[in-house]
């Protein structure tokens, strides 16, 4: 018999017991949908992380202290210019961080303030949206002015930020002159927010903020993506040398990359483990229409009897009942992709990022051909090996 | 005439012993019987007589305990599952007491089924099937399940998908078993037509009546078979 006209026979088979199928196809259905949603979710993390990591350049490497609190053994910014000496580093900025009450006007919150070298303005895309940024003259004077990111320039002035360029603010009662404001970066994917931060020049920041507790972060730039790694040896080496007592075990060195790699990694667990969740959802449902197949089977056993004694061979019986398991089964994976695709609107509201795509539908499509060929085969196969006269003779 | 009337079936020695338990029991006893191409013939036997048990050995659905058998010169006991699969489809063809029709397809899907396993054109298959069914009057009832036709036209819709691949055999088991006496005489018409035309038919009874229309007439008693003559 034909595959066209073999398939004819399965759906008037199928379509005559919809109840039935439908049933033995919800397993199927949710096993579909979650392997949709899987990839879907999979796909959203992949691009939120992507996106995260968009915006910082791969060639980017932190040195900070391995441990938080007290440090025995800072680093220093003499650190910070014997890394710019490597071949392999373009750029090394020692870089402080603080939390303090910042206040304007009457307004008052707790916020960061980030204290750099001006030349970290240029390398990390720090642009000036009103005023001037931060200039040598302020590093060297130890000027107290500071420049606003855009998102707290907003929160303090009740969403006027211009009226701020000119007037004092206080840091820890300390009084600065804002004279400028960056435009919005967004999200660096660096682990403090810029357009939270008053940023203040480096010295200003060891002098008037942190004094004796200044505890700086480098930022190191590779020459290039190649050259991460060697840029790390010679991180290393050069911290074993200054640092001869605690050496570079007491630093960490993170790299923009290998994070990337953490971020990507934990978002694959992630997949996988859902992945896993739907396999098993497959199983189960596949134990269900390997039963009712085996319930169909019996049923028509007689049918089964009129079949050979008509002239079916073995392979046209085996095909018939196989097909009729994949075919309720991708009935089911059809179904189950609909509904993961209903699902995605209720994931974003969930703040899960999910984006639905073609892959996820032939994976879960797949998937759902799996379950029918595999479960679907046994029963099918019980079918075939029925002599035609016990299959006739049934009652 | 002379290559004509060899058997078409030639059945000797069948034996058949069914095991159940620890008794034995032995339903056909040396059976040897012999069909000629154009015979009408009635195997006549009380129930439980053993004469399903004969059909479904010369419809090659079930095996012998021991004989020998050749279908259209065939030696049916040496083959396979496939091949007797297809010896069903192109060189039998089958009509039950229960109709044995597939209750979810309608007359003619069930009629073209066989012409189906045979990898016939759909097409031409269906154009097959619906000529058998207007010739056995079910012209109007192409489309109609089984559980919406009398017993009668079940059965005529039975022969139609027996007669329709054209086959050397029909074998009928108590074809009237389950009709009243008007679709009985009707069915026994139409093999009495069929017969007419050159169609060998191999019949099972149980009723006198039924089997005195074939052209002759076996009986089966006990496991043994005699011939019209010699009936103990
Ligand atoms: N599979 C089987 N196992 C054991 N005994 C059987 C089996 N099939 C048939 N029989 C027995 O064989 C005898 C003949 O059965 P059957 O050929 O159906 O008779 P008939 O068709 O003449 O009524 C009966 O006694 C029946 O019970
Ligand atoms: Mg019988």
């Amino acid at each position: 018999m034909r595959f066209k006209q073999l398939l004819k026979l399965v759906l008037i088979n199928v379509s005559q017991n919809k109840v039935r199928s439908f049933l033995t196809t919800l397993g199927v259905i949710v096993g579909t949908a979650t392997v949709f949603l899987v990839v879907a979710i999979g796909k959203g993390g992949e691009a939120q992380v992507s996106e995260q990591f968009s915006k910082l350049n791969v060639g980017s490497i932190m040195v900070m202290p391995a441990q938080r609190g007290k440090v025995v053994d800072p680093l220093t910014k003499k650190d910070a210019q014997l890394f710019t000496e490597s071949d392999n580093i373009a750029h090394a900025f020692p870089v402080l961080r603080g939390n303090g009450d910042i206040n304007y006007a009457d307004f008052s919150l707790n916020g960061g303030f980030i204290a750099i070298p001006p030349e970290f303005q240029q390398s990390n895309n720090l642009t000036i949206q009103q005023g001037r940024a931060l200039e040598d003259e302020d590093e060297k004077k130890k000027n107290k002015c500071a420049v606003l990111g855009a998102e707290l320039a907003n929160t303090l002035t009740d969403g006027n930020p211009s009226e701020i360029v000119g007037q004092s603010i206080t840091i820890n009662r300390r009084k600065f002159e804002v004279v400028g404001i960056y435009n919005r970066v967004g999200d660096t994917g660096s682990p403090f927010s810029y357009d939270d931060a008053a940023f203040i020049a480096y010295s200003v920041g060891e002098k008037y903020l942190l004094g004796t507790r200044a505890n700086p972060t480098i930022m190191v730039e590779a020459t290039g993506l190649e050259t991460v790694q060697a840029a790390i040896d010679d991180i290393t080496y050069i911290l074993n040398e200054t640092h001869r007592m605690g050496g570079a075990e007491q630093f960490r060195i993170l790299d923009a990359g290998s994070r990337l790699a953490a971020a990507q990694e934990s978002a694959r667990t992630m997949s996988l483990l859902l992945l896993a969740v739907a396999v098993v959802v497959l199983i189960v449902s596949g134990i269900g229409i390997m039963n009712v197949m085996f319930v169909t089977v019996k049923e028509r056993t007689g049918e089964i009897g009129i079949l050979k004694a008509i002239g079916a061979k073995k392979r046209e019986i085996l095909g018939q009942f196989l097909a009729e398991a994949v075919v309720i089964s991708l009935a089911g994976g059809v179904l189950g992709a609909v509904l993961g695709f209903l699902a995605v609107p209720l994931l974003k509201y969930l703040e899960l990022p999910a984006v639905p795509s073609v892959g996820g539908i032939v994976l879960g499509l797949t998937f759902s051909v799996i379950t029918g060929v595999f479960f679907g085969f046994y029963p099918a196969w019980k079918a075939a090996e029925l002599s035609p006269i016990d299959a006739l003779r049934y009652e | 005439m002379g290559e004509n009337r060899l058997p078409v079936v030639d059945a000797r020695d069948i034996v058949k012993v069914y095991q159940s338990g620890s008794e034995q029991l032995k339903v056909l006893d040396h059976v040897s019987i012999q069909v000629r191409r154009k015979d009408f013939i009635a195997i006549l036997g009380p129930s439980g007589s053993g004469k399903s048990t004969l059909m479904h050995i010369l419809g090659c659905l079930d095996l012998p305990t021991s004989g020998e058998y050749y279908l259209d010169g065939l030696d049916v006991l040496r083959l396979k599952e496939n091949q007797l699969a297809e010896i069903r489809n192109k060189k039998l063809g089958f009509v039950f007491q229960k109709f044995n029709l597939l209750p979810r397809l309608t007359a003619i899907q069930n009629v073209v089924l066989p012409l189906l396993y045979r990898g016939i054109d759909e097409k031409e298959a269906m154009k097959l099937a619906e000529e058998k069914l207007s010739l056995l009057g079910l012209g109007e009832r192409l489309n109609h399940k089984p559980n919406e036709l009398s017993g009668g036209e079940q059965q005529r819709v039975a022969i139609a998908r027996a007669i329709v691949g054209n086959p050397e055999v029909i074998l009928a088991d108590e074809p009237t078993g389950n009709l009243d006496s008007k679709s009985t005489k009707d069915v026994i018409g139409v093999f009495q037509e069929l017969n007419k035309q050159g169609n060998t038919i191999v019949m099972i009874t149980h009723d006198v009546e039924v089997a005195r229309q074939a052209n002759k007439i076996f009986y089966i008693r006990d496991g043994k078979i005699y011939d019209d003559g010699g009936l103990p």
